[in-house]
């Protein structure tokens, strides 16, 4: 009888384990889903003074007449981050390669180390240090190829916005890629291969899920990422036709007018569309790199 | 051979470039942080409470914003540590359909990727509705909300690295699988769970457009939880803020606190980590 | 063997507890240092004021919030910035007891019961660098409106040659700022325009564009009064300088046209030979009226706490509107 009862008490407890599971995932469900509902209500309002297509597609942004377009920014905000995810994903794969497969494990804790203290620095500290430091570095560039910039610029938000996307990327990537199993590694050299030959047929390829992972947190937040970003990238609400040229994301546009505008509801109504439309952004985003993902065989969860 | 060898050192030299690059980046900003803000660092700042025209340039300290900051990111790294690591581990394709799974994970990133000033405002919104002040509660909450989807991905991303066979093998002996995931799973994900909180702990107390409508400010130390809060990050920025050079100089200070402050923090997680996982299989 | 074991991590926990409670329960990691003694003189207020709002105010109410707590010690003040939108937002809707305001207030905002008093004056100047080369002209012949407005509102790029009648061929660097505020706002007004439409490179914050012209020496830009002159010397803040409007489009600039210093900007203002805007008042809001405590601040401010207004680099207003304003809080 004590066996049987010891059953049922491991059973009760996996039942309890599987059902609270269930119940805390509809609950951050239920949350997502609250705050959306929260935000297309606050939006309404602009929803129904203007059409959707003018809202994404007008390049016009005078709220004081009641145009808002938003297309300048949502370009903005795409040409940003792509900017900053081309300059900050080589770097992070190849630095989180380095730390996990060729650095001593002393080393490799202390780049981890200073690695997420970069992770905690607050971004207005970025945003600070960017206009001392990267501003002027951006208008020595252009002073160097000849192009007249004030240094407020498309190019400065990438470069901030890479540095503080580095952190996330490399901490994720470098424990994706030390769990990858030690005697994989192990059969490939015993065939002959290199170590980099190692890496690069067997361990990326095994880690691929995960460095997509984190590749696409990397991503989130560079596109949610306000502060820094609204201090160094000028903030004109035109196509910049350069990277020399200032640029004005959307969360930027939020930051800028959210303190202000709160007793004005059309004006309120548009920033909280603005911030709806970077929720589907980001969704695009992710939907399409787990699609990727899929497609190249990563269905099998290990 | 030889161009297979020369490949790799390629790669090796342009791996060693990237990581002088980030270091370079980080040793950048503590630099220029350090030069502007070494010189207004004292004692009295970390140990006394602003007083009269301290944003004017005259004395006390940003104790009030430190502990406010700590405080606040001590409820709500609780708080989300309670809600992301049943999540997690529900995530995994032992509990439940695959495609719920994903969808959650997609809700997950997309929360991630929402810029902290919505939480903020729809924070307040919430608040507004009910009559509630900015408070310490509600700056906690709001830091909770920013902190769970990064957590709550990072450690489902690290449950998901314990190979397979280590929960095949617990199987197999007869556990079921909540047994499983509490005595193997977790202890192998240890270290990635420490990274995950550390990840949203940088998040979070860094973090102004959120508290900014939420926590409020105040030249005191909160009381109780109904009480506004100040915190390092808004210390800086409404220091940066101010016409003084000195105060300027003060916000460099602040910043510096805060540096240090995480790397504190990390530090303590790290051995944490190091020391639970002696039984990590590779 | 074991049931020591198990004490000894009983105990642990317990203490590990009741070490966190302490330190939620009591501040002991804060030193009080002793606050002078207050001259008590009337019956000591008690009871919390809540304020928040533009940045613009945030010093002001700052020194205020203390020297007021000099003299009511029970009294607990918590100021919290956030832009003139949250604070009439926040003061509309009873989250604090007053806001502060950089601007006009709206119809809308009216219309929800507004009750609002001028209590400082504040001006905004362009600036420029103070290694622009046309300094020395422009210093004599002053900027003209219009040119002001081909700058900044119909976004012409003119060279500084063309503003200051020389030869000088650089192109003009505009600034404005990003973030939504009443510096701004007051700015696009005297231009004949809403802030959204001014052009140039939006920087955020006041600090921001002083820093941005301070390093451009082809930059122009606008900043409040405290902005623009250091607060202790009087002189512009260093790499800087204040542009003189001509206001009597006479060509050239007058004595009381000069804004060299502070005090010659300020004697401007106040005789208004700067004009209004760009020079401004400043308002505390509050719904329906200001009650309790925060009446008895509001009349305080009015009175006693104007001796500290141009000492923390504001202007005063009138005499007239302090007293209608005054007589509208009631005593």
């Amino acid at each position: 009888m004590f066996k049987g009862d010891l059953l049922k008490k491991r059973q009760i407890k996996e039942f309890l384990a599987l059902f609270s599971g269930r119940f805390v995932l509809i609950f951050i469900n239920t949350l997502a889903f609250l705050i959306f509902c929260g935000l297309l209500l606050k939006a309404k309002p602009i929803l129904h003074a203007i059409s959707i297509s003018d809202l994404l597609f007008s390049s016009s942004w005078h709220p004081m007449k009641s145009e808002f377009g938003l297309f300048v920014f949502i370009i903005s905000t795409l040409e940003v981050t792509m900017l900053a995810m081309v300059i900050a994903i080589p770097v992070c794969l190849l630095a989180a390669i380095y730390l996990s497969e060729y650095a001593g494990r002393c080393f490799r804790e202390f780049a981890r180390l200073i690695i997420d203290i970069l992770a905690g620095i607050p971004s207005v500290v970025y945003g600070l240090c960017g206009v001392l430091v990267i501003v002027p570095f951006v208008r020595a560039i252009g002073d160097f190829a000849g192009i007249s910039t004030t240094g407020y610029s498309l190019l400065s938000g990438g470069l901030v916005l890479a540095v503080m996307v580095i952190p996330f990327i490399i901490s994720i990537s470098v424990e994706v890629l030390r769990m990858v199993p030690q005697p994989i590694r192990e059969c490939a050299l015993a065939l002959g291969a290199t170590k980099w030959e190692t890496i690069k047929y067997v361990v990326l390829k095994k880690a691929r899920r995960g460095l997509l992972a984190a590749v696409v947190l990397g991503v989130a937040r560079a596109f949610g990422e306000t502060m820094a970003v609204l201090m160094v990238v000028g903030n004109v609400a035109q196509l910049p036709s350069s990277i020399f040229d200032p640029a004005y994301p959307l969360p930027a546009l939020i930051a800028n007018n959210y303190g202000e505008v709160m007793s004005i509801p059309l004006y309120d109504a548009a920033l909280m569309s603005a911030a709806l439309i970077l929720m589907f952004i980001v969704a695009i985003f992710s939907l399409t790199a787990h699609y990727t993902l899929s497609r190249i065989g990563e269905t099998i969860e290990r | 051979m030889k161009s297979r060898k020369l490949e790799e050192n390629i790669f090796k030299f342009l791996m060693a470039v990237s990581l002088f690059l980030v270091f370079l980046a980080l040793a950048g900003i503590v630099l220029v942080v350090a030069m502007k803000g070494l010189s207004s660092l004292n004692l009295s700042m970390i140990t006394q409470t602003p007083k009269g025209g301290y944003y004017l340039g005259k004395e006390g300290g940003i104790a009030n914003a430190i502990i406010g900051s700590l405080y606040l990111i001590a409820g709500a790294t609780i708080l989300s540590l309670i809600v992301s690591l049943p999540v997690a581990l529900a995530l995994q394709k032992d509990y439940l359909s695959r495609r719920f799974a994903d969808f959650t994970r997609l809700v997950l990133d997309i929360l991630w990727g929402t810029p902290s000033i919505v939480y903020g405002a729809f924070g307040f919104v919430i608040m507004v509705y009910f009559g509630l002040r900015a408070s310490l509660l509600g700056g906690i909450i709001v830091l909770t909300l920013l902190m769970i989807p990064i957590m709550s991905r990072a450690m489902d991303e690290a449950i998901r690295l314990v190979p397979f066979e280590l929960k095949e093998m617990s199987y197999a002996l007869g556990t079921t699988k909540i047994e499983t995931t509490l005595a193997v799973v977790l202890r192998q994900a240890f270290p990635g769970l420490c990274t995950a909180v550390i990840l949203a702990f940088g998040r979070g107390i860094g973090d102004a457009a959120s508290i900014l409508f939420t926590a409020g400010y105040t030249d005191e130390i909160p009381r109780s939880l109904l009480d506004p809060v100040a915190s390092l990050p808004l210390a800086v920025f409404f220091q940066a803020g101010t016409p003084v050079p000195e105060v300027q100089a003060r916000a460099f200070a602040a910043a510096l606190i805060l540096l240090f402050i995480v790397m504190i923090i990390n530090i303590i997680a790290r051995i944490l980590g190091w020391r639970f996982s002696k039984n990590i299989v590779r | 063997m074991v049931f020591l074991k198990r004490i000894n991590r009983k105990l642990n926990f317990v203490i590990l507890v009741a070490v966190v409670a302490a330190f939620f329960k009591y501040d002991f990691f804060l030193p009080v240092s002793a606050v002078a003694a207050p001259a008590a003189q009337e019956t000591s207020v008690e009871g919390k004021i809540r304020v928040s709002g533009a940045w613009a105010l945030y010093p002001m109410m700052v020194r205020w919030a203390e020297e007021f707590k000099k003299i009511h010690p029970q009294v607990r003040i918590d100021v919290s910035a956030g832009g003139a939108g949250k604070g009439v937002t926040d003061a509309l809707s009873g989250l604090v007891d007053i806001g502060m305001v950089s601007r006009e207030l709206r119809p809308e905002e009216i219309k929800q019961n507004a009750f609002y008093i001028p209590v400082v004056k504040d001006a905004v100047f362009p600036t420029i660098n103070a290694g622009n080369p046309v300094l020395k002209e422009i210093f004599q012949k002053g900027l003209k409106k219009k040119a002001l407005q081909d700058l900044w509102v119909s976004g012409q790029n003119l060279t500084w040659g063309q503003l200051a009648g020389s030869t000088n061929n650089q192109k003009i660097r505009v600034y404005t700022r990003s973030d939504s505020c009443g510096a701004g706002e007051t700015w696009a007004k005297y231009l004949g325009a809403k802030q959204e439409d001014l052009k140039g490179v939006a920087v955020y914050g006041d600090p921001g564009v002083a820093q941005a012209v301070r390093k451009d020496k082809t930059g122009i830009g606008y900043n409040n009064l405290n902005y623009a002159y250091d607060m202790k010397t009087g002189q512009p803040m260093d790499g800087f300088q204040v542009a003189p409007i001509d206001v009597n489009e006479n060509g050239r600039v007058d004595p009381g046209e000069r804004l060299r210093t502070k005090q010659e900007a300020i004697k401007a203002v106040l005789s208004g030979s700067y004009p209004s805007p760009p020079a401004r008042d400043l308002y505390l809001i509050a719904k329906d009226s200001f009650k309790g405590a925060s009446k008895v601040f509001v009349n305080w401010i009015l009175t006693d706490g104007q001796k500290y207004v141009e000492e923390v680099g504001y202007l005063k207003i009138s005499a007239k509107q302090i007293k209608d304003a005054l007589d509208k809080t009631g005593k």
